[in-house]
């Protein structure tokens, strides 16, 4: 036992975490000029979500040039661990330096499963129109719709990542197989129709697509398309081109059922309807600076009994059903109201590890300041 | 963690009994300040028979809050020309400027106001580089549509991505544009008879009255003659800077202030004009026409009739008057500079005397410094800190509390000198930032929360000021270290625990600060820590103050590397505080500054030069904990 007593002795020093602060240091700044280009979603992606951070173009292959954050984020809860372990000893005197490394595991921790378990989603809406959906503007889904009952719609959706493999993809419930031709990360659509345009079916037959490089900026979404191909069995029945460009589903039928086809941002279903009534949007007199949003909308939840009117505006959100809706911006002339939708079971632990932190930090430093306090007197 | 034992705590430099000079001395210099202070309070000596005074105190509405058309005049004039009052015409006041703008077009487009620095915009208007940075609007009026031009193309490019010239000639176009607006906003720019055309309107109104009465078409003499009128009191309207005039509501309800174009219109509804409407017309007939009598009557009225109906507002716009001319942080700046010439004096002669008047005159500037931080928190009606200028004070206000209470600790003279050049040099930075417009401005929707404004952002910036007071006194001991023949290892001792005691403080309040900002976040947009540049900047204040703390703890630095770190942290805070508003994303951009970018490299590498200083030999040779 002597020797993990050793590793882990080793792995508490003092070093590691001046090691792992360094590091972290580097990656916040190297990070943070990485937005400027890449936007902040991608240079996140890259610098702080990942394990490794690779180097391409200098060598045919690519190459890991720094730890990315997960790494320094495992190595440091290792240290923090081991010095649990090995290090801190367990005396009245440093209350405060355990509450404080106590409440930093519990802070990586819980950082760590909000990266994982987070997901937030965008809900714009029109004054006066109902709805009961968010998305995520950038992600993409291929939706089909079983609208051959009038009341109920079925939706199949799959993902765009899926099409992008370009495999035969089948689905339970769905009396078809989609064949991706082709698929384009980020595109184009042009009203010319192409000579090479594989759709023989839909609008894409009167359209062009052209392909352009994809983009991470924070002001800009890619336009997916492709063209997918709809076997019944071996009988084709036509290649389409989707895009989330096109803005409207193309319809078919097959055995008696009518399907709608929708290459549109990814959707989370809620089981209530949402429906905005009014939208303040002031200003301060005689200037252009916002002084106030604020969104009033009702919610219908016939399964939980609710319907009643709610105010949603800057710094007061609606937390309701496990998520929370949060007044994020607006446009059309202030008809539009574009909500936030955030949901983070992990949401508590920043609070709860921040005010371990604050304490054991609190307790530490005024024992200092005492202690000097009374050696002046 | 264990402590080094020390022997004693460092002698004060005083003798044992206190002679009569310096005991009295410190507080006959204090008794001179006091008089200059005072007497500055005053507001300014007529240069004219205008009295210029009342009317720099009459509330506007501008930029969504109420303020003395003084603060208009100088924030306007500032924005123009970098400056706070004309050259030209023995330093002519700001708010004679406004005047001038206001009422004498053809003379103020004479006056050379508009800063042109760049050598591509100059030629654009024709002039070729020179020493003259000023120019008068005759001068760029041949020019005005092809800047137009220039500057519409610039505002397309997206604003991270723009040239030097193309933020340059947008800036020139903002410029021109205020100079419009303030030009026609009481009144159109070559008007000369205003209360004549006024008159000449009411008259027009009665005619169209009986015509509508008698039922005439409606292309009759009697409306078309009002069409020209109605066009003109939209022009004003549209382009009004300022709303003067105010239509108090019944009781308990806001006052709605109005520009002059619809104050002129609503005569069509009521039976008489607004007072405000005539009272600026004879104004500015008065002050065009050169008499003084005349414009200081109609003044007079106009302001008792705004006491009886907007108290509130009178008084607000006297007591920022009153600011404005004082001009609080400028006086506390020269005081600054006095203690540190003084704290400096202190080591070279007569320390007892000196240091206790430093130490005096250090109080006196803080008070100063206080007092126009609380004028600001009154008349905003909000925390200290609401944009980067007040942070600037604010800052300089927190580091020089922290360096009072060292100084009464430890009586050194460094708490002084460390306050003074700190103090000294936010407010020269706070200086430098009024200069992009209102300083007081209104608080944007989603940063409009007086409970976070008041805490989180204030730690954050107690975090600055503590971390720039470790680094002055890391700068310190590194220079003593090299230069001072007294130094010695309780010398070295002293500083060291001053500088430990300090980061402990840094690091509670900005990772305090730093959290209180997540949390902010988490309860606006549901995200409690979003990789923004300026989270990331005060995280990597947060990180660097632990990363000192942690060295030390190891003992893996020696005391003079710990001090290299403490001033290492001038740097990153320097970053993280102008740094990141440089990049122009994220939620924290509130602005643009291009020379500060320079200031910025230049501070950085003198904080460099002051870590070298730990690589030269020292004075007294080393001493055993390796300092």
């Amino acid at each position: 036992m002597d020797k993990l007593e050793r590793i882990v002795d080793r792995l508490a020093s003092v070093k590691l975490t001046l090691v792992c602060l360094g590091l972290t240091m580097v990656l916040v700044v190297v990070g943070t000029l990485a937005q400027v280009h890449m936007g902040t979603f991608a240079a996140q992606k890259v610098y702080f979500n990942s394990f490794w951070i690779y180097q391409h173009g200098l060598l045919p292959f690519k190459f890991p040039i720094l730890p990315g954050g997960l790494t320094v984020g495992v190595i440091w809860m290792v240290n923090l661990l081991a010095a649990f372990a090995a290090r801190f000893k367990y005396t009245k005197r440093d209350l405060g330096i355990l509450i404080t490394h106590f409440g930093l595991i519990f802070l990586l921790l819980g950082q760590f499963l909000t990266q994982m378990l987070a997901q937030e989603s965008q809900l714009p809406i029109e004054i006066g129109q109902t709805k009961n959906y968010s998305e995520s503007p950038r992600e993409n889904e291929l939706a089909i719709v079983d609208k051959t009952d009038a009341e109920h719609d079925q939706v199949t959706s799959i993902p765009a990542p899926l099409l992008a493999r370009k495999e035969t993809i089948r689905a339970s419930g769905l009396p078809f197989t989609i064949h991706v031709h082709k698929f384009f990360p980020n595109s184009r659509i042009t009203m010319t129709p192409q000579l090479t345009s594989p759709a023989t079916q839909g609008v894409g037959a009167s359209m062009g697509v052209q392909e352009i490089p994809p983009v991470t900026t924070d002001d800009e979404i890619n336009i997916v398309s492709a063209y997918i191909e709809i076997k019944e069995g071996d009988k084709s029945l036509g290649t389409w081109l989707v895009s989330s460009d096109l803005g409207a589903p193309q319809s078919f039928s097959i055995g008696g059922r009518t399907f709608e086809i929708y290459l549109r941002p990814r959707r989370h279903y809620l089981p209530f309807t949402l429906t905005l009534k009014e939208f303040h949007h002031d200003l301060y007199p005689g200037t252009e600076i916002p002084k106030n949003f604020s969104s009033l909308v009702h919610i219908n939840d016939p399964a939980a009994q609710e319907s009643r009117d709610t105010l949603i505006y800057m710094n007061h959100p609606l937390r309701y059903r496990g998520k929370t809706y949060y007044q994020a911006s607006f446009g059309k002339n202030n008809t539009l109201s574009v909500f936030q939708v955030v949901e983070n079971p992990a949401w508590l632990t920043p609070y709860i590890s921040c005010t371990l932190v604050i304490l054991g930090l609190a307790i530490q430093f005024l024992m200092h300041l005492f202690a000097f306090a009374k050696r002046r007197a | 963690m264990k402590k080094k034992k020390v022997s004693t705590t460092p002698p004060s430099p005083e003798p044992q009994q206190i002679s009569w000079t310096t005991k009295w001395v410190p507080w006959i210099v204090i008794g001179i300040l006091g008089i200059y202070l005072l007497s500055a309070a005053r507001p300014p000596a007529p240069r004219s028979a205008f009295r210029m005074t009342p009317f720099g105190q009459l509330p506007v509405l501008n930029g969504g809050r109420i303020k003395p058309l003084d603060t208009v005049a100088r924030v306007s004039l500032l924005l123009i020309s970098g400056k706070q009052s004309v050259r030209s015409q023995g330093r002519m006041p700001a708010i004679e400027w406004l005047a001038n703008v206001m009422f004498k077009a053809s003379e103020a487009n004479d006056t050379r106001v508009f800063e042109i620095n760049d050598p591509d915009v100059l030629g654009l208007i024709g002039i070729q580089q020179s020493k003259e940075r000023f120019f008068s609007f005759n001068q760029l009026h041949p020019h005005l549509t092809e800047i137009e031009r220039q500057a519409i193309q610039a505002n397309n490019v997206k604003a991270e991505l723009r040239s030097r010239f193309q933020r340059a000639v947008l800036n020139l176009g903002s410029k021109l544009m205020l100079y419009h607006r303030l030009q026609n906003t009481v009144q159109l720019a070559d008007e000369k008879n205003v209360r004549e055309g006024l008159l000449e309107f009411e008259r027009k109104l009665g005619k169209a009255m009986d015509a509508h009465m008698k039922n005439m078409s409606s292309d009759s003499d009697p409306f078309t003659a009002l069409a020209h009128d109605l066009d003109r009191f939209q022009f004003l309207n549209h382009s009004a800077e300022f709303n003067p005039l105010p239509l108090p509501g019944s009781a308990g309800e806001k006052t709605e202030w109005i520009a002059m174009g619809d104050g002129a219109l609503m005569r069509s509804r009521l039976p008489l004009y607004h007072p405000g409407v005539l009272a600026f017309a004879d104004m500015g007939d008065a002050y065009r026409n050169d008499n003084p009598s005349a414009f200081n009557a109609a003044l007079l009225d106009y302001t008792s009739w705004l006491k009886e109906r907007v108290p509130d507002d009178i008084a607000h716009a006297r007591h920022e008057f009153t600011f404005n001319t004082f001009e609080p942080f400028y006086k506390s700046m020269v005081l600054y500079v006095l203690v540190f010439i003084l704290a400096f004096c202190s080591w070279l002669f007569a320390p007892a005397i000196f240091n206790r008047t430093a130490f005096a005159v250090l109080l006196l500037a803080f008070t100063v410094h206080t007092l126009g931080l609380f004028s600001r928190i009154i008349l905003q009606g909000r925390p200290p800190v609401t944009n980067l200028y007040s942070s600037a004070i604010f800052v300089g206000w927190g580091a020089v509390l922290l360096g009072i209470i060292l100084e009464r600790l430890f009586r050194r003279g460094i708490g002084s000198m460390v306050s003074a050049v700190i103090g000294f040099l936010t407010l020269i930075v706070a200086h430098h930032l009024a200069s992009q417009g209102d300083t007081m401005e209104m608080m944007r929707a989603v940063l409009d929360s007086n409970f976070w404004l008041a805490t989180h952002v204030v730690c954050i910036t107690i975090g600055y000021s503590s971390t720039f007071l470790s680094g002055a006194l890391g700068a310190v001991y590194l220079a003593r270290r090299v230069w001072d023949p007294t130094w010695n290892e309780d010398a070295a001792e002293a500083l060291s625990r001053m500088v430990y005691g300090i980061v402990c403080f840094s690091t509670f309040f900005s990772f305090l600060g730093t959290i209180l900002g997540g949390i902010w976040a988490d309860q606006s947009w549901g995200r409690f820590w979003g990789w923004d540049p300026k989270e990331n900047g005060a995280l990597m204040i947060v990180l660097w103050n632990v990363f000192i703390l942690h060295a030390r703890w190891g003992r893996l630095a020696k005391q003079k590397s710990i001090m290299q770190m403490a001033v290492f942290g001038n740097v990153i805070t320097a970053f993280s505080w102008f740094g990141v508003n440089m990049l122009g994303i994220g939620l924290h951009s509130y602005g643009f500054m291009d020379k500060a970018f320079v200031w910025l490299m230049i501070f950085t590498v003198s904080q460099l030069a002051i870590m070298g200083l730990a690589y030269a030999s020292p004075k007294t040779g080393d001493f055993q904990n390796g300092a």
